[in-house]
């Protein structure tokens, strides 16, 4: 009888040949609708590795803002840089992580094969480390340069800070990974998907204060931009300790510098050494939890909640045509239920959920002052992003092809589906944000006079919501996660910030100058003729070709 | 070669498998048969490695399954129900990673891979050019079942493997695997299509809500209850006599 046959030397190893192929199925996306499904004579498939390429050349762009820093000490620069590079890389490994170590779908593929659980650890973390390090390399490449010139820098700035990156993206990786370890340790198999999902929005919202919020509450705290080596209190934010790496060996190299730095390495060892070794076996219990397919009870008390919201006005005005009303439900029920949408929506939109609060914490100056007063009209209008953003990944799933049944139903085009997904999105996210946000503002302080500021923010909520839909797009969950990574979405994205941040600019201004009742009219005029005109746009839409 | 002994996996309160225990010697080809919801795939998981029993033990080719995993695993092809691939990659891609997968060179997996290419009558510039996500559900199946082959291992499961073929491709694949039990490989074929299995496998394993209701050669079976078929064998003991009613009320909806 025949067996198999014995292992070779002459073969990659297993760890290679799947780090190999995660690469290259993030390069390539892991289905191939909408990525094209030809492979191009000499050349390689049609990839979502060429749109990586231009987030790259975005985030160099986003890198140049650090020449604002020329000049300045290498602990402020380098703060800088790795408070944001914590963020990008953050942010990227949080969305990604749950899909990249828990895939369902690669379950049925390479769960039967002779992997050890922590060879196929190891290759996935790889995978994530080399994508963080792209994106950590291309936000840094000006900052490498601008070091040199630093007050106590040089020319081994650019080496130190290289390392001191690759440290960083090793900690933010590693440390996303041990938290859903820790998940499966404290809470078992059973709540896996539960605690994944809590875990990347806590993980995000971590991350977005540790790197971003950080330094706007330095300068609050001490009434200027620069930060110093010195304080006690940098010892508490993981991006002083890798600019405490760059600051010892080519810096200052002061005492604080050096404790910083072994605070940074010490992070990083034991988070890696969690993450590789000593929390492993938990990964292998994970892994198992989505292989096994018995009958989940979908929770009843969500499922009714969201049937009597739809049947109680003001909803069931809103909500008549029957097809919107379904795909209300169809949205509600998967931003409440399922794990693939859930680990895309909430981690992705929670730190636009969380920055508006940070950015009208009050600045311990006068509560009416312009400054407070503009934040919160920065933050609302900042808010008004999140249905934006939701809706752009509710198109996403992985569940996409049963989406096709829409396409099969008597419908001219998506229309109907696109308004209930963004309903359901104004209705379950904006609104409940909103009301929290005008509490909270309340609560810290701010004058009642203030709320006035959210108005701007809110007008200009319904007209962003209607973005997603555009172009026979926005319907919920039917295209392949795949199509979601590149430089598109995230020029978008930024796009409709910056144009969120003109509406909150102006509205400030205009509150400063007693023009704002003029600036709300002017604004609700602009704002209903636009969300009219997308509308009548988005009912014409007729369905997209399916590639 | 396959030794199975009170193999039972529970789900919180539901117990999909229940004290299961088995022998199937070398060169058998079992029908492993059950209504859906019975407890097969799960058993099928359990036995390759890709989720953990509750209870009970089980042993292939002399490997314990809970110590020796991954040893199993090497001895182990697999073809689930779902067909996944990597949809993003060739089918060439496809079979190299899991070949590699199994310390097989690469010089020989596309040997092997040509050899089964030719069987199943695929075009190896097919292989080569085209994505899997954009090969049929029948070609797709057929680079899986590939995969399960491609490291030669002495016992095989099949869950519905036929879904997705064609007619050719599924006497193909019969003859297929009469040819693999005959070099000596235990075959355990999980299937709905019960005519096949009563033409294909030398011994039919029944099984409903994770327990073993019968277990011997198909014309014993049938004979031995008077039943005919296997297929009335089947439906007599997992409940389904109701169907033709059932359906009879189903139909009787669309008339009012």
């Amino acid at each position: 009888m025949s067996s198999p046959p014995p292992a070779t030397h002459s073969v990659p190893s297993s760890e290679r040949v799947l780090r190999r192929l995660f690469l290259t199925l993030f390069l390539r996306g892991r289905t191939s609708r909408g990525t094209g499904q030809f492979r191009k004579k000499g050349g390689p498939p049609t990839s979502v590795g060429r749109k990586l390429a231009l987030v790259l050349g975005f985030y160099a762009f986003f890198g140049l803002y650090s020449l604002s820093l020329l000049g300045q000490t290498v602990f402020v620069l380098a703060t800088y840089l790795h408070a944001m590079t914590l963020v990008l890389v953050g942010m990227y490994v949080a969305s990604s992580a749950g899909e990249v170590l828990f895939n369902k779908e690669e379950g049925d593929i390479l769960l039967h094969r002779p992997i050890e659980p922590s060879v196929l650890l190891r290759a996935r973390i790889a995978m994530l480390v080399q994508v963080s390090l792209w994106l950590a390399g291309a936000f840094n490449l000006v900052g490498l340069f601008v070091g040199i010139g630093a007050r106590d820098g040089g020319w081994l700035f650019p080496l130190v800070h290289a390392g001191s990156a690759v440290m960083e993206a090793l900690f933010c990786t590693a440390t996303v990974v041990v938290v859903y370890q820790l998940c499966l340790r404290w809470f078992g198999r059973e709540k896996l998907d539960a605690f994944m999902t809590a875990t990347q929005v806590i993980v995000s919202i971590a991350v977005v204060l540790g790197g971003q919020i950080v330094p706007q509450l330095m300068l609050r705290l001490e009434g200027t931009t620069l930060v110093s080596v010195g304080d006690w209190w940098v010892a508490f934010l993981p991006p002083a300790w890798f600019a405490g790496i760059d600051d010892a060996i080519a810096g200052s190299g002061s005492g604080n510098a050096w404790w910083l730095a072994l605070l940074g390495v010490a992070a990083t060892s034991g988070v890696v050494w969690l993450a590789l070794s000593r929390l492993a076996g938990d990964y292998q219990s994970g892994l198992q939890t989505m292989s096994e397919s018995a009958p989940r009870k979908p929770r009843r008390g969500r499922r009714g909640l969201i049937d009597r919201l739809v049947g109680v006005p003001p909803l069931r005005w809103w909500l008549q045509d029957p097809v919107s009303r379904a795909s209300f439900r169809l949205t509600a029920s998967y931003l409440a239920r399922d794990r693939d949408v859930k680990l895309r929506i909430w981690p992705g939109i929670a730190p636009m959920l969380a920055i508006p609060f940070l950015i009208m914490l009050p600045s311990g100056g006068d509560a009416d002052d312009v400054m407070n007063v503009a934040g919160v009209g920065f933050g609302a209008a900042y808010l008004g992003l999140a249905p934006l953003m939701a809706l752009n990944m509710l198109e996403f799933s992985q569940q996409y092809q049963a989406t096709d049944v829409f396409r099969l139903a008597p419908m001219r085009g998506p229309a109907a589906l696109t308004h209930g997904a963004r309903r359901a999105v104004l209705v379950l996210v904006a609104f409940p944000m909103m009301v929290a946000y005008g509490g909270i503002m309340l609560l810290t302080g701010q004058p009642a006079s203030a709320l006035v500021m959210l108005l701007p923010g809110l007008i200009s909520l319904p007209v962003f919501a209607m973005f997603p839909g555009l172009g026979g797009h926005g319907v919920p969950f039917s295209r392949a996660p795949e199509t979601h990574k590149g430089a598109g979405r995230t020029l978008y994205i930024v796009g409709a910030m910056i144009a969120s941040g003109v509406v909150a600019g102006i509205s400030a201004w205009a509150h400063s100058t007693g023009w704002l009742g003029w600036m709300l009219t002017g604004e609700t005029l602009l704002a209903l003729t636009l969300y009219f005109t997308m509308r009548a746009t988005v009912q014409r839409a007729k369905w997209g070709s399916l590639e | 070669m396959i030794t199975i002994d009170r193999l039972t996996k529970t789900f919180g309160t539901q117990t999909a498998v229940d004290a299961l225990s088995l022998e199937i010697p070398a060169g058998q080809i079992v029908g492993f048969l059950g209504p859906n919801g019975a407890g097969k795939s799960t058993t099928l998981r359990m036995l390759t490695g890709m989720i953990e029993p509750t209870s009970g033990s089980a042993t292939i080719c002399g490997f314990d399954l809970a110590s020796q995993v991954i040893e199993v695993k090497r001895h182990v092809g697999f073809v689930p129900e779902s067909g996944a691939v990597f949809e993003s990659l060739t089918g060439l891609e496809y079979l190299t990673m899991v070949a590699a997968l199994y310390a097989i060179p690469e010089a020989a997996a596309v040997e092997r891979i040509r050899q089964f290419i030719a069987f199943f009558d695929l075009s190896f510039e097919t292989l080569t050019e085209k994505l899997l996500g954009a090969y049929s559900k029948g070609m797709r199946r057929k680079v899986v079942i590939t995969s399960a082959l491609l490291h030669n291992p002495p016992v095989v499961f099949f869950d519905e493997p036929l879904d997705g073929l064609d007619a050719n491709a599924a006497v193909g694949f019969k003859a297929l695997i009469q040819s693999l039990a005959h070099e000596g490989k235990t075959i355990v074929y999980s299937s709905h299509i019960l005519d096949v299995v009563e033409r294909v496998c030398d011994r039919v394993i029944i099984i409903d809500k994770g327990r073993l209701l019968l277990d011997g050669a198909p014309d014993e079976l049938v004979t031995s209850h008077g039943t005919g078929t296997l297929e009335k064998l089947f439906t007599q003991l997992t409940g389904g006599e109701e169907l033709e009613r059932r359906a009879e009320d189903f139909a009787r909806t669309f008339r009012q």
